[in-house]
């Protein structure tokens, strides 16, 4: 075999292997794709057509739809107020004991959601030194909006936190520095230069936090339960009235659910997208 | 790499198809859904059957319907159903699902609280509703649509009204506990109590007793626990969510009966016939007295088709 031929031979052998690995590749996303996404075809299918059908006639679920709405983006503002600063440190400054602060800030995530509503409580409830402030304020935690809201923050804000930290962590630091030597201050390096260039993960980043939040159950419903989010609303009425009535109030959430994710995803600060590759 | 495949095999193979012994003495684990208010004295029988017959037991505690709801709706099939209400049985799991029940514990309505609760030194079983009435006492109270313990709230309520000759009292007691202070069902109460968001709480004697908390009992004319009142109970009538959202049904007092049985598809059938003899039996019932469970000193067996060794163990002195 001459050399040429020996190259030939490797040449066709790679592309073959890149060819199995492709296919390998296509199978593997595919079945992850029908995993994710079959469940949730399958619970609109169900009971798309007729949640559609008790948007306009159960005041009952459209109040609750308003309300997971509203209590999740208050919940995602919040969280994306506190947690930007706190992501931006995590990700630009060396400190002692940054590797702790960053594993605590992941341990929402893993407590059981119930614990977690129980754990909110023993802070924020009536016998707790901030909920008496709170209460002597007119303000209430448990069985109000407010619980809602906070034990969406809990279990969601992780997410923003960590993700808001590689958002930061992929604009080169040379940039805020060119900003810094030009002669803006700090705040205005961040909101001219950093910002913007990772507008595109932030964004992503809230997303992610938003979905979590609507979707929390465990802890919200040890906080407040009535009024009823679309999560509690829909364990209400499969524990009461079986599955049929419960498939619709599922299916018109992840139906309406669809309309923010889809709009947010379609942000693309055209700034940032150089960045993200 | 090569550890994490190993371990997903053998994940992939422990959850693998039926498992060769299904019946008979091989049986190695039971399942068996509890209703959350029993589930202390039922843990303790399940893990005594355990230790002596070998077998492993898998115990999940709900609301009594979500348990209803697990096997008409999911399809989720256990060994053994103990339900905080006999009526459930007839009402959603017969005949489809079953075709016998035995009733074998009694429970009664209390008035729980802890010693961080509003006047907790003061309340007794005559000047409860007094006490409720005081400012600032939180009252909490499960979802009567969901759970047992809730109608039956409301229904202690009601006989409350009339036992006191205190007309109105039903709509102040209820005023004293709005929405933002019920939830599901009794035993999410517990965690809310002891944290100190409420003062008091509607619960059962058994849950109160097992949980270690303070309660008060009630007259009997009104704590639904007696059965020489259901004629006093059964005066008392409430309406809660019916079969569809736009449906209701109506309830009326009946003295409280926990009830059990196997269901027709049960995937151990015999284990579950061994466990429920068990509990049934005299030492079954000690057990249960042991905590904290009124047991009945003889089970009594509705419907039919029940196993022979079931009925042999409830008719045993």
């Amino acid at each position: 075999m001459t050399r040429a031929g020996a190259g030939a031979h490797a040449a066709r052998h790679s592309t073959a292997a890149h060819r199995t690995a492709s296919v390998v590749a296509a199978l593997l996303g595919s079945l992850c794709l029908l995993f994710l996404v079959a469940p949730i075809g399958r619970l609109v299918a169900g009971g798309g057509k007729s949640g559609v059908g008790e948007l306009f006639t159960d005041a009952e679920l459209r109040r609750s739809l308003w309300l997971t709405a509203v209590t999740a983006t208050l919940a995602m503002t919040a969280g994306a107020l506190g947690g930007t600063p706190l992501a931006y440190v995590l990700a630009r400054r060396r400190f002692r004991g940054k590797a702790v602060v960053a594993a605590v800030l992941d341990l929402p995530l893993l407590i059981p959601h119930p614990v977690a509503g129980i754990a909110l409580l023993l802070i924020l409830g009536r016998e707790s030194a901030v909920g008496r402030m709170l209460l002597h304020a007119g303000i209430r935690v448990a069985g109000s909006p407010i619980g809602i809201i906070c034990a969406m923050m809990f279990v969601s804000a992780p997410l923003y936190i960590s993700a808001a930290r590689e958002a930061f962590a992929r604009v080169d630091p040379r940039y805020e520095s060119v900003a810094r030597t030009l002669g803006d201050p700090a705040w205005r390096a961040f909101r001219r230069v950093t910002l913007p260039l990772s507008a595109r993960g932030l964004i992503a980043a809230a997303v992610v936090m938003w979905a979590r939040a609507v979707s929390e159950f465990g802890a919200i419903v040890i906080l407040t339960y009535n009024p009823k989010v679309a999560s509690v609303l829909s364990y209400d009425r499969f524990t009461s009235f079986g599955l049929t009535e419960a498939l619709p109030v599922a299916a018109i959430l992840s139906i309406l659910a669809l309309i923010p994710l889809v709009a947010l995803r379609a942000l693309r600060p055209d700034r940032g997208a150089g960045m993200d590759a | 790499m090569r550890f994490v495949a190993s371990t997903a095999l053998a994940i992939v193979a422990s959850c693998g198809g039926p498992r060769p012994e299904g019946q008979g003495a091989g049986a190695r684990n039971i399942v068996v859904y509890t209703a959350a208010s029993v589930a202390i004295p039922l843990r303790a029988a399940l893990d005594t059957f355990a230790a002596h017959e070998q077998v492993t037991v898998q115990q999940e505690n709900g609301g009594s319907l979500d348990i209803a709801r697990k096997l008409t709706e999911l399809h989720q099939i256990p060994d053994v159903v103990v339900l905080a209400d006999y009526d459930v049985f007839p009402k959603l799991l017969m005949p489809e699902q079953t075709t016998w029940y035995a009733d074998f514990a009694r429970n009664r309505m209390v008035l729980a609280f802890t010693d961080k609760s509003k006047f907790a030194s003061e309340v007794d079983s005559a000047n409860w509703p007094k006490i409720l009435e005081r400012p600032g006492v939180q009252l909490g109270r499960a979802n009567p649509d969901l759970d047992p313990n809730g109608y039956r709230t409301l229904l202690t309520l009601q006989l409350a009204e009339r036992y006191y000759e205190q007309p109105g009292l039903y709509d102040r007691l209820m005023k004293l506990s709005p929405a933002r202070n019920v939830r599901p069902k009794e035993a999410d109460l517990v965690g809310l109590l002891q944290a100190g968001e409420f003062d008091y709480i509607w619960s059962y004697e058994s849950l109160a007793q097992a949980t270690k908390l303070r309660y008060i009992t009630l007259p009997a004319a009104i704590d639904l626990g007696t059965s020489a009142d259901s004629a006093v109970y059964a005066k008392a009538t409430v309406k809660v969510a019916g079969k569809t959202p736009n449906d209701t049904l109506t309830i009326s007092g009946q003295p409280i009966v926990y009830a059990l049985s196997i269901p027709k598809a049960a995937p151990h059938p015999a284990a579950a016939e061994r466990f429920v003899a068990f509990l049934l039996s005299p030492d079954g019932r000690r057990l249960m007295h042991a905590h904290n469970l009124d047991a009945l000193g003889a089970p009594i067996i509705i419907g039919n088709g029940e196993p022979a060794a079931v009925r042999a163990a409830a008719s045993a002195q």
